[in-house]
């Protein structure tokens, strides 16, 4: 089965199978060819994988032209926070991100730090299949200049958008797993900023992620098992990019994913009230709770570049997935992990209270989240038998924002193509365990039908 | 003209930004170590401009293959060639286009002895980059590229061992090098004044990779560093090649004695005070070299142009010394490749030793002189055009080893396809140098009137 995914957001695909280094230079090539042989920010992940396809993007980025700053290994939301601020035409990450070990990929940012939008990743596109590349003579080569020394300012700016007075004065053990990803060399400046007693495990730069790095429950026990041992007053399990994050009480206590957002949304909002921007399936404690401050709420589809185009055109106060991600748009356009721990910290500090507290002041659904693989093509065929099919939807409410959601006074249940993986997402929502558990069942029925 | 991607004895070679592209380097890269195998691969590039894009390049095909990259960094191709042996490597990739101009560059595949892959070798290499059936590797068997520190003190060590340093040492002499702006430029100073003990002055010793003279160390590029012998008033100038392997040689008095004399001064200083032996050289190499050895009874072995040829020939004869007529001075017992760094050092240890300075030697060297050409051509008219000379020639006495090599009495010349540009190289060489202006200049002629006639 081939892995390749070439879209708007970058390329992705599995080391060793669909990812060449030739597909790496032209993509990276078309980048620079995009941004006219500018100054581009570059930074990977820990994965082995991630150094060839890292040399290979310097050289297609130095044939255009470019000039390349490389920041090394560097999370994702550090990039997107400097791209604006040094000036970049734009970035480059390479990082398999939450996807399993094997998995890479060149992800695009534009000139303010937001991942690329459609309309310019199609133009990159244009460029690579057209192989129209600027190729510049030996003369007009780009350049390679290493940064080093800008975290200090993306840790100072993380510092004056937090309560750090306050953080640090409640003296926090934070236990904090951060899948031996890019974030692994930038948690000790992070704590030492908060003064935060800090206890890292899975935090060497190894290129081997030690479990499954999409950060959720079943991937948080090793966390849960020592908190209490530890003394933790909360713990943070992250993507390896930084970009998404769970949480771990201090009881050991795994809060889904889904309640990221949520309970970042209520200490935010609680200060300030603005819209708030999230996609078409993260849970409805986000409504809720927007509700509960009387804030507008936009939802779009799936993906960090749309949620950050829609806050920026509906002038929105935060913005977020239920994937565990979180951005402030006055901070930067990113789901950036450190300012998700940096505010939560903030709302147990001020409120004066513990982790367990913060997920019970919020509304609790049951969620239920499974996958139908199969090939893509397949994926989008079977949801549109879905649609002509009866009984599964009565009494619902269909919205096809991005693809199917069925929304129910109870809870709610949405179907979608994976843009990353050969299969159809599901997640089923309800205050009922049973009827979300029934829901999810009864659709993977007629889609193993369909396929 | 365009110029079209060079793919043969030579390596890979093409225009940066039109035929040499960083994939089509990733991709001979994954050629190479689908045709080594998995293990360490060593890379190393001149001063150009451009090499450090296709340093990444090749990074990235080797680790996706499944080799680990050991990058050298700017080194000389001698001291590559040397490492890619005494690492136990795989093999080695030079980027250089050695005496090509800065718009230039090219991939050069070293096998795992440290000689450059014999035409069969690569051969199989180039069919391997056709098939375009390159392994590819998972993350498990990924090793990430590492830096190799002070990549040329072993290659040092070796010529050090081999010549008299205290002899040397203990004449202090003065020494003005051109490292035409190329990997010279960050080593040949520190070797010539701590190694050696020579008080250096040097010229082009930017390493930016943007020649300011002609990158050949043929004495028409080589005015800057006359000059800077007669005001420094120097014992001896030395020119490097933008890689380093290549050397050629200004006397005192600030006249280049020429390149292919530097041979000449090594195979000398070698059977006099080395080893006695067979010597190897190329077809074109002066006659002056052949004489220097039969004079010490040495066998001469003449080999096709290219410096493989000449270091397969020295390997299967037991050659102690020979080289190239353009300034390629090998010397096995240091390492079998071309190297200027040992030329330089046998240079010095041989004005020690005789205790004469560089015009005295080359006084006492048989006199030849040799003119060299090259007639542009394109690929598919320089067959018929050689045949034609073949045939003009043919009551001669005639050897057709590589190209068409007619010899006379009293003088020789050479006409053959160049391996690296769409060009004839015609070289010829007499006792007196209005005889060999001479000979130069009819075949020239004749094969400017083949050339036409091929086109009619």
């Amino acid at each position: 089965m081939k892995t390749l995914r070439l879209a708007s957001f970058g390329m992705r695909g599995f080391a060793g199978d669909s990812l060449t280094p030739e597909l790496a230079i032209d993509f990276a090539c078309a980048f620079g060819t995009f941004v006219e042989g500018g100054r581009v920010l570059l930074g990977r992940d820990t994965r082995i994988s991630s150094t060839s396809l890292h040399a290979a993007t310097v050289s297609g980025l130095l044939a255009a032209g470019c000039e390349v700053m490389d920041f090394g290994i560097c999370p994702t939301p550090i990039l997107q926070y400097s791209v604006e601020r040094m000036r970049a035409s734009g970035a480059v990450s390479i990082t398999g991100g939450h996807t399993r070990i094997g998995c890479n990929a060149l992800t695009l940012i534009s000139s303010n730090g937001a991942f690329i939008e459609p309309i310019g990743g199609e133009a990159v596109l244009d460029i690579y299949h057209a192989r129209n590349f600027l190729l510049q003579p030996w003369n007009l080569q780009g350049t390679l200049r290493p940064v080093t020394d800008f975290t200090r300012q993306y840790f100072d700016a993380i510092e004056a958008q937090l309560d750090a007075e306050a953080i640090r004065k409640a003296n926090f053990t934070v236990v904090i797993d951060p899948v031996n990803g890019a974030g692994c060399r930038y948690l000790a400046p992070f704590a030492e900023r908060l003064g935060l007693k800090l206890i890292a495990i899975n935090a060497e730069e190894s290129g081997y992620t030690a479990h499954d790095p999409e950060p959720r429950p079943r991937n948080a026990k090793q966390v849960s098992a020592i908190i209490s041992h530890v003394g933790g007053d909360i713990g943070f399990v992250s993507s390896s990019d930084m970009g998404r994050l769970s949480i771990v009480c201090e009881n050991g206590e795994t809060a889904s994913e889904e309640y990221t957002f949520a309970i970042i949304a209520d200490h935010v909002l609680s200060r300030k009230t603005g819209t708030l921007v999230t996609n078409c399936c993260t849970t409805r404690t986000v409504d809720d709770i927007a509700h509960k401050y009387g804030a507008p709420v936009f939802k779009t589809r799936v993906g960090q570049a749309y949620v950050m185009s829609a806050l920026a055109d509906e002038n929105g106060v935060i913005g977020g997935e239920g994937n565990g991600s979180m951005a402030l748009p006055g901070f930067s356009r990113a789901f950036d992990a450190f300012l998700m721990m940096g505010l939560i910290l903030e709302s147990m500090a001020q409120q004066k209270v513990n982790a367990s507290d913060l997920l019970l002041k919020i509304p609790r659904y049951h969620v239920v989240k499974k996958q139908v693989t199969g090939e893509r093509h397949r994926c989008y065929h079977a949801l549109e038998s879905l649609l002509g099919q009866d009984h599964w939807n009565a009494g619902g409410r269909i919205n096809m924002t991005d693809g199917i959601r069925v929304d129910w006074d109870d809870g709610w249940i949405h179907l979608r193509a994976s843009q990353t993986e050969p299969m159809i997402r599901i997640i089923s929502e309800s205050s009922s365990r049973q009827r979300a558990e029934n829901r999810a069942a009864n659709v993977i029925r007629l889609l193993e039908n369909n396929m | 003209m365009k110029e079209f991607l060079k793919v043969g004895i030579s390596g890979v070679r093409g225009v940066v930004g039109e035929s040499l592209t960083p994939s089509i380097a990733a991709s001979f890269a994954r050629a190479f170590a689908s045709f080594v195998g998995r293990g360490t691969v060593v890379v190393g590039r001149d001063t150009r401009p451009s090499g450090y894009a296709l340093q990444c390049a090749i990074a990235a095909g080797l680790e996706s293959s499944g080799c680990k990259p050991v990058l050298a960094g700017i080194v000389p191709t001698p001291t590559l060639c040397m490492l890619a042996r005494e690492l136990g490597s795989r093999g080695a990739i030079a980027i250089t286009a050695s005496h090509n101009t800065s718009e230039w560059n090219a991939m050069k595949f070293i096998g795992p002895d440290g000689v450059f892959l014999p035409p069969n070798r690569a051969d199989e290499l180039y069919d391997i980059y056709h098939q375009g059936d390159f392994e590819l590797v998972t993350e498990d068997d990924m090793t990430p590229a590492v830096i190799l520190d002070s990549p040329m003190e072993r290659h040092v060590r070796k010529i050090l061992d081999y010549v008299d340093v205290d002899l040397i040492r203990k004449r202090g002499f003065s020494v003005a090098v051109d490292c035409c702006n190329g990997v010279g430029a960050l080593s040949t100073r520190k070797f010539l004044e701590e190694k050696l003990g020579c008080k250096v002055v040097a010229c082009f010793d930017a390493p930016t990779g943007a020649f300011e003279r002609g990158p050949e160390p043929i004495p028409e590029n080589l005015g800057v560093l006359c000059d800077v012998v007669r005001k420094f008033k120097v014992d001896v100038g030395f020119a490097q090649d933008p890689d380093g392997d290549r050397l050629a040689i200004v006397d005192e008095l600030g006249n280049p004695i020429g390149e292919d004399l530097t041979v000449a001064l090594a195979v000398w200083q070698v059977l006099d005070r080395h080893r006695k032996g067979p010597v190897a050289i190329h077809m074109t190499t002066s006659r002056a070299v052949q004489r220097v050895a039969e004079d010490r009874g040495s066998e001469v072995i003449r080999t096709r142009i290219g410096e493989i040829n000449v270091v397969q020939a020295m390997l299967e004869n037991s050659a102690v010394v020979g080289g190239e007529g353009n300034g390629g001075v090998i010397v096995p017992a240091i390492h079998p490749c071309r190297d200027s760094y040992t030329a330089m050092a046998l240079t010095l240890e041989l004005m020690a030793s005789e205790n004469k300075t560089v015009s005295e030697l080359r006084g006492l060297l048989p006199k030849y002189f040799m003119v060299k050409d090259k007639i542009r051509a394109q690929g598919d008219k320089i067959p018929q055009t050689l045949r034609a000379l073949r045939r003009r020639y043919q009551d001669r006495k005639i050897n057709l080893l590589d190209g068409v090599y007619v010899e006379m009495e009293d003088a020789w010349f050479h006409v053959r396809a160049s391996n690296t540009e769409p060009v004839i190289r015609l070289s010829a060489e007499a006792t007196a140098q209005t005889r060999a202006v001479e000979i130069a200049r009819t075949i020239r002629s004749e094969i400017e009137s083949f050339l036409s006639g091929a086109e009619a």
